[in-house]
């Protein structure tokens, strides 16, 4: 047993300290207003007070801590893309997450589980050698495998060619791992605060004062402040939100639907993950199966579920685990994402001065928290973008330049 | 077990599910026992006296029967491959295995209880406070800790047992047979709406088959016969029983889930009367067996036959509590004293029914604590003691024996179907009750109306008046004849059904909120006096509600303690927000029979004769090549070689084909392809490069103009839908003049090429004269072959002499059959994908998908030959001319290694300095050329004949190559010209 | 599974329809700055509110135009898309 533990329990009556503080009054001046409580924002103010020693910051949650997109994600932490500047930037969140436990001194459940993307098709073979190849140039462990690893590596997934699309191979990603979302959130806001970093839930931003095309200030429901420079990373509800500073974004919100399953005994390691399927899966730390599909259709500010999600992605699931038929789903939930053209994010300036970007992650913002808070608080410090995210900046969409990410983004969680 | 066999068994006159003539036998962790037909695994069990019916998550501490209803994780039960099965509602069958799950040793003996003894050292939250220091220890305790997860186990050799999806359609859905369910479905079907009523029973009645409701029983029993009686002869009521509703979505589309079937329900309009869940207190022990739901005791009783236990302490909050003792007393329980938390004492009929039976009724009291027997498996007693106030008890207690504790403290209405969509619970201090403010809004298609105990409404008559309500509006709603005159809004009737604060904290702990996860008030207080405590962050945190029963029976007491411990007030407080479905569904229900069609070309049979591998092209399967698997490079090579020496057939039936007619046909194609299409000349084809907006190759075909308004044109195999859509969307907008048709299932494609295609055709009756000179290459006829009405285009994607033979499709097998036949004596044979693709690479053609990718401009895939510069608009091209202002990253080139080279693997990457500039598209070894042929993307400064570049091969080693002059086979395109 | 009224076709499950994208104007190519025109190409109005958009009932190709309500997800009107597109749109070369 844990040396913490054993202290606790032993204590009579253990003193509970608080994670972080209630929420407190508005002041009336920040050198930084950060809006958004999600993983990014809460990871952007810790980076900001650590390696910065910025801490006169506020983070401005509308709802509860951590309760957007961070609450509803599917955990998985990876970084085998297929562009080199995607492999570079989630090569850094990848590893910054294996050390985040002892950085932020909670535990996040890092859990390494390997990560197979199946190719059922010769052109998605040839799109996981591509990234496999890509992968390994830069040093990242991936590599395209065939059925009878894949057996080794996941003995229960179906390599019969019963079905309709047969497992040709896959790309194998043994760094894959899951992660406890809310405690990444919560690990974050903790080390923050106690930076000095305030966080105020239930503090929803109305509007900005913009002077001569600079940020001066944020219009809040508790009131107004005055602020030194703002980050803005509320996926979801990016276009909404940048609207209110007058500007636009190439994003569509589209809703993501997941389910779990009820808890059973661990039969599943390595996360799953097939395009053509269009279907996820990995097993809880808990039990539960954690499965989801590709994004809806169309474009809707809503997390309302639908049957048709459940049925369509059950009846692939079977494909891949006939097995797991009698076991039952417990609970479907949804998230609004923001799809970009080039299915990458948006990093760095607006045209806005002081205003800056942390938008457009599609289905992929969990596992970018801690570089993009990261590489976000470089910028807002520095006023300079570093090169990891350069590739990134709203700017490449009126040049007519995108980032190669589409070749391999049909189901990418 | 030293039970005697149904020793809890009633007199024949109770147990409405039971089938007494038939008994059925089981077995329970390897012990066998018997019920009847109608049992439940869990009341027959009761029945045999064995109230141990699981282990808990955490702490596996013994549970049993909670609330009978299938609406609590105490039950859960495996059942061979079955995991998470609820013992409470599921029927006994003949043989059935039952195991516990989650145990470390036996249900009985279950060493994983030893948990419960270190319980102080894993606090709520633990594992984040804990296990990862030294750097690298969690990757150790997380192998431990992930071993105690899981409740049920999946066998990995169990098979789907595939089911059946049914559509319906109805004016009006009742979801709930109980009194206002029963009482809407007749007021809906009176007036004139067809109904289907669901319930998730075996049979009707809801609460009316065993709560009490008024002293006389028979009475509660005559209205629900009258109901049962009525709605199931009425001939406007469908009744499905067992069936749950999963979840009310999108314009009153609804999941029915019964055992066997997943219906998809379309309803005009939906009542929803799906009830109250009835509330635990918490206190020290109250999770034991033989701590029970006043409800769940009457179920056993009324709907079972069963003797809930010898003894019993019933404690209530309302006038439910006094019903559950008459019907204790009427079971031949003991009932060793009634514990109304209320202060004043009551006057109704139903406690005065109690009183005049000397049961000992103590107010203003609560259970503190419940005194287990040895092993926690059961409870000897109750220690009991006057409230003092909010959670508060004198100090002096009393002991009172028994083995059953009764709790009838309140409920929370089972709102969650409507909460899914959108609704609130919020807490009303009034009532000390959550209560639904109001119905969530979606619309004119999408209504459903609340009944009964839902709208906090709970006497008998009032609840029958609110399902009549409701079911005149759902006629309303649904349109069907004159709208019913609406009754008056009823009051709620809520105001003695909660007790405000049914929680006593005790000093040892083991006051449990939530069962599923095994949390206790100081869990609660702990997540909020950490800093976790808006609602959602206690639930994040501690996990309550989280687990199989969704917080049934916790979602309330949290509310209140997590609530209380932040300090603030709970009048208008919501729960956590529910989400579907209502109950855990089977994934094999929702999946049904797989449905993942394939198209076929017409002459699919005949690849399969001929011995075709066949391969998945998007919907399409296409023959990779003839032949067996293990012979597949010699046969690719053969079937090459036949086209470039001889006569090779290739089914090109997946193309896509439409058909562009119309005086602004020309101008049409002119605006949609990258090429000049207004003075293409009749008879002739053009290449078709389609792009999208953005300038990237999205497609690319033949347009044949067939006459001066009217074209033929083929889309990639994949692109056929998406082309054509295309099309239509922006003919939407430019509102030309032209019709556009996909007929690419109309029409099959026969590809004959080779240097004999020519002699292969002239052998049939063919009315089009195929000589050299009638009929050059790129151009288009139509004519009879063999009698067949036949387009011929002479193409040469292969690079050789040849002919796309587009014909209907019902013709297409007789052709490809003559075909084949007269050409056999010119080495004829069927050629497939594979080789295809070998030809076309010879030719340095290529393919949009596999040597483009989703950014690929035409210059980047050297293809600005196919870009008519001149002409206003085109698509793409406001795009492409940005982009030709811009540095280019890449280019597509040919390279040739020696035969005898390790052969790279299409994407191995190609790089200039050691970064990555681009990869292989296409690459394999020729025997018409004797040397590894190549399509790669490289630098811009690399991209010129004769450049070396570098590529690395997938176990890292470097090749070298050079780029060579496309095409790699026949240069001059002389031989597809003769 | 929501209901959608096709113009042509009468009230369907929405599975049977294709989403093609917000109504958006496209500037004129030969006229328009490349800014213009990339930010015709990538940047969205993501309007949260009612929106016109392009839908396709799929088994029948044919398009149409919705009015729908992004928050909600209701569908308010349906119509045949010559209501917008009345007139032959014609290009012309860019002047030189």
């Amino acid at each position: 047993m844990p040396l913490s533990l054993l202290k606790y329990g032993l204590t009579k009556q253990p003193k509970l300290q608080r994670h972080f503080p209630p929420t407190p009054e508005l002041k009336n001046s920040y050198d930084v207003v950060i809006v958004g409580g999600g993983g990014h924002g809460l990871a952007a103010a810790y980076y900001l007070a650590k390696n910065w020693g910025i801490t006169n910051v506020a983070v401005l949650e509308k709802s509860y801590l951590a309760g957007g997109n961070t609450a509803r994600n599917t955990t998985i932490v990876r970084s085998n893309y297929l562009t080199p500047e995607g492999v570079q930037f989630y090569d850094e969140s990848v590893k910054l997450f294996q050390n985040l436990s002892n950085e932020l001194d909670y535990n996040i459940l890092y859990s390494e589980r390997g990560h197979l993307t199946l190719a059922h098709t010769d052109a998605a073979v040839r799109t996981a050698r591509w990234r496999a190849e890509v992968n390994k140039h830069l040093g990242v462990d991936s590599e395209l495998i065939y059925p009878d690893e894949i057996a080794r590596l996941c003995p229960q997934l179906n390599l019969g060619d019963d079905v309709r699309y047969p497992i040709l191979g896959a790309l194998y990603h043994p760094p894959g791992a899951l992660a406890r979302h809310d405690g990444v959130a919560w690990g974050y806001a903790r080390r923050a605060a106690e930076y000095g970093v305030e966080i105020h839930t239930q503090t929803e931003v109305t509007g900005f004062d913009i002077e001569k095309g600079k940020v001066v200030g944020v219009k809040t429901n508790r009131g107004n402040i005055q602020c030194g420079k703002v980050l803005q990373a509320v996926a979801g509800m990016s276009s909404e939100v940048a609207r209110m500073a007058d500007f636009k974004l190439p994003i569509k919100t589209i809703p993501l639907q997941a389910c779990v399953s009820e808890a059973v005994k661990p039969f599943l390691d390595p996360i799953i993950v097939s395009g053509s399927l269009h279907v996820y899966v990995s097993q809880s730390s808990r039990g539960e199966l954690v499965m989801g599909a590709s994004a809806e259709a169309y474009p809707l500010y809503s997390t309302r579920s639908t049957l048709e999600f459940k049925e369509e992605l059950m009846m692939h699931l079977l494909e891949m685990f006939p097995f797991v038929g009698k076991l039952r789903v417990l609970r479907q939930w949804a998230g609004m994402t923001d799809m970009t053209p080039d299915f990458s994010p948006v990093m760095g300036l607006t045209p806005i001065e002081n205003y800056y970007i942390d938008a457009g992650w599609g289905t992929w913002g969990f596992k970018a928290t801690p570089v993009c808070g990261k590489r976000m608080a470089e910028t807002i410090a520095t006023g300079k973008i570093p090169d990891l995210i350069k590739p990134f900046e709203l700017e490449r969409f009126y040049r007519n330049e995108q980032v190669g990410e589409r070749g391999a983004a049909s189901v990418g969680h | 077990m030293s039970a005697s066999l149904n020793s809890m068994r009633l007199l024949q006159s109770t147990g409405l599910y039971l089938d007494r003539s038939k008994t059925i036998s089981f077995q329970f962790n390897g012990q066998s026992f018997q019920g009847f037909q109608g049992d439940t695994i869990a009341s027959a069990l009761a029945a045999n006296n064995c109230k141990l019916l699981s282990r808990s998550f955490k702490y596996h501490r013994p549970r049993g029967i909670l609330s009978m209803s299938g609406q609590d994780s105490n039950t859960l039960v495996q059942i061979g491959d079955e995991p998470n099965v609820r013992a409470d509602t599921r029927a006994i069958e003949e043989g059935m295995q039952v195991q516990a799950q989650n145990v470390i040793g036996s249900l009985e003996k279950d060493y994983g209880s030893l948990i419960g003894l270190i319980g102080r050292f894993l606090p709520v939250g633990f594992y984040y406070k804990a296990f990862y220091k030294p750097k690298g220890a969690w990757r150790y305790w997380e192998k431990l800790i992930r071993r105690m997860a899981g409740l049920g186990k999946i066998d990995p050799g169990s098979e789907i047992e595939y089911t059946d999806k049914q559509y319906r359609f109805t004016d009006v859905t009742v979801i709930g047979g109980g009194p206002a369910g029963l009482s809407a479905a007749l007021e809906a079907a009176d007036n004139g709406a067809t109904v289907i009523l669901i319930e998730e029973n075996p049979i009707l009645g809801g609460s009316l088959n065993y709560a009490r409701f008024k002293t006389d029983r028979d009475q509660v029993y005559r209205i629900r016969n009258e109901l049962v009686e009525r709605v199931s002869s009425h001939s406007n009521i469908e009744v499905l029983t067992q069936a749950q509703c999963g979840g009310w979505f999108e314009d009153n589309w609804l999941s029915i889930l019964t055992p066997g079937r997943l219906f998809k329900l379309r309803s005009k309009a939906v009542v929803i009367a799906s009830g109250s869940f009835e509330q635990p207190a918490v206190f020290r022990n109250n999770d034991l067996p033989g701590v029970m739901l006043g409800s769940a005791a009457q179920r056993l009783i009324r709907l079972y036959g069963v003797k809930p236990g010898q003894s019993a302490v019933v404690m209530t909050a309302n006038e439910d509590g006094y019903g559950v003792a008459l019907d204790l007393l009427d079971a031949g329980v003991a009932v060793a004293a009634l514990i109304d938390m209320r202060e004043q004492i009551s006057l109704s009929d139903l406690s005065q029914a109690v009183v005049a039976k000397k049961i000992e009724v103590l107010n203003g009291h609560t259970i503190y604590e419940a005194l287990p027997v040895a092993g926690n498996r059961g409870i000897r007693g109750v220690k009991v003691a006057a409230i003092s106030g909010e959670g508060k008890v004198v100090d002096e207690t009393r002991t009172i024996d028994c083995d059953l504790a009764c709790i009838s403290v309140g409920y929370t209405p089972a709102a969650q179907l409507i909460c899914h969509f959108g609704g609130r619970l919020i807490y009303d201090e009034s009532i000390s009750m959550l209560k639904l403010d109001g119905m969530p809004k979606h619309g004119d298609k999408c209504k459903a109306i609340a009944a009964g105990s839902l709208n906090t409404v709970f006497d008998l008559q009032q609840v029958l008046a609110d399902g009549k309500n409701a079911g005149g509006s759902a006629v309303a709603i649904a349109g069907i004849g004159v709208k019913p005159a609406l009754g008056q809004k009823l009051l709620s009737s809520a105001v003695e059904q909660n007790h405000p604060w049914p929680i006593f904290s005790h000093p040892q702990g083991k006051e449990f909120v939530d069962f599923d996860e095994d949390l206790q008030i100081h869990d609660i207080e702990q997540a909020v006096a950490e800093g976790y405590e808006d609602l959602n962050l206690v639930k994040r945190y501690s996990t309550v509600v989280m687990g199989p029963s969704q917080g049934r029976q916790s979602a309330l007491n949290n509310l209140r303690i997590a609530t209380k411990a932040a300090g603030n007030p709970l009048q208008g407080l919501s729960i956590t927000t529910q989400r579907p479905p209502f109950h855990p569904e089977p994934i094999q229900l929702l999946a049904g029979r797989s449905f993942q069609p394939v198209r076929r070309t017409a002459i699919h049979h005949r690849h399969i004769e001929l011995g075709a591998q066949m391969m998945p092209a998007g919907n399409w399967l296409r023959p990779a090549y003839y032949g067996l698997p293990e012979q597949s490079e010699n046969a690719v090579e053969q079937e090459a070689l036949a086209i470039r020496n001889g006569v090779g057939l290739i089914d090109v039936s997946t193309l896509g084909k439409l058909e562009i007619r119309g005086t602004d046909a020309a101008e049409f194609l002119n605006r949609m392809y990258t090429f000049s299409y207004l003075k293409q000349p009749v008879d002739r084809l053009r290449y078709a490069l389609m792009l999208d907006e953005t300038g990237v190759i999205i497609d690319d075909g033949i347009a044949a103009r067939l006459s001066e308004n009217h074209f033929y044109v083929s889309t990639t195999s994949g692109g056929s839908d998406s082309v054509y859509r295309s099309m239509l969307h922006w003919n939407a907008q430019w509102r030309l003049d032209v019709d556009i048709t996909n007929v690419t299932s109309a029409y099959a494609g026969i590809s004959i090429a080779g240097p004999g295609s020519r002699d292969v055709l002239q052998e049939l009756n063919c009315d089009v004269d195929l000589s050299a000179d009638a009929f050059t290459y790129s151009e288009v006829r139509r004519g009879q072959l063999n009698g067949i009405a036949a387009c011929l285009l002479r193409v040469g994607f292969v690079g050789e002499l040849g002919w796309e033979i587009h014909v209907p499709s019902s013709q297409a097998r007789y052709l490809w059959d003559i075909l084949l036949e007269t050409g056999q004596k010119y080495g004829c044979r069927p050629v497939g994908v594979e080789a295809q693709r070998l030809l076309r690479l010879e030719k340095g053609h290529i393919i949009v998908g596999q040597d483009t990718d989703g950014l690929t401009v035409p210059e980047e895939a050297a293809m600005s030959w196919a870009i008519a510069k001149k002409k206003p608009f085109h698509i793409g091209k406001r795009s492409v001319e940005i982009l030709a202002n811009k540095k280019q990253t890449r280019r597509l080139v040919g390279f040739t290694l020696p035969k005898k080279s390790v052969l790279p693997q299409e994407s191995n990457l190609t790089l200039k300095d050691d970064h990555i500039v681009g990869r292989i598209t296409s690459v394999a070894r020729s025997s018409t050329l004797n040397e590894i042929i190549g399509l790669a993307y490289v630098h811009p400064e690399q991209s010129d004949v004769g450049t070396s570049f570098d590529i690395k091969l997938s176990n890292g080693n470097r090749l070298s190559t050079k780029v060579v002059a496309l095409p790699f086979y026949d240069p001059n395109g002389k031989r597809q010209e003769i | 599974m929501k209901l959608m009224t096709c113009p042509l076709n009468g009230e369907r499950n929405i599975s049977e329809f294709v989403y093609g994208g917000e109504v958006v104007d496209m500037p004129n190519p030969a006229a328009c700055s490349d800014q213009e025109w990339s930010a015709y190409l990538f940047i969205e109005e993501n309007t949260k509110g009612i929106v016109k958009e392009w839908w396709m009932h799929a088994a029948s190709s044919y398009w149409f135009i919705a009015e729908r309500n992004t928050e909600t997800n209701e569908i308010i009107r349906t119509f045949p898309s010559s209501e917008l597109y009345m007139q032959r749109v014609d290009f012309r070369a860019a002047k030189e």
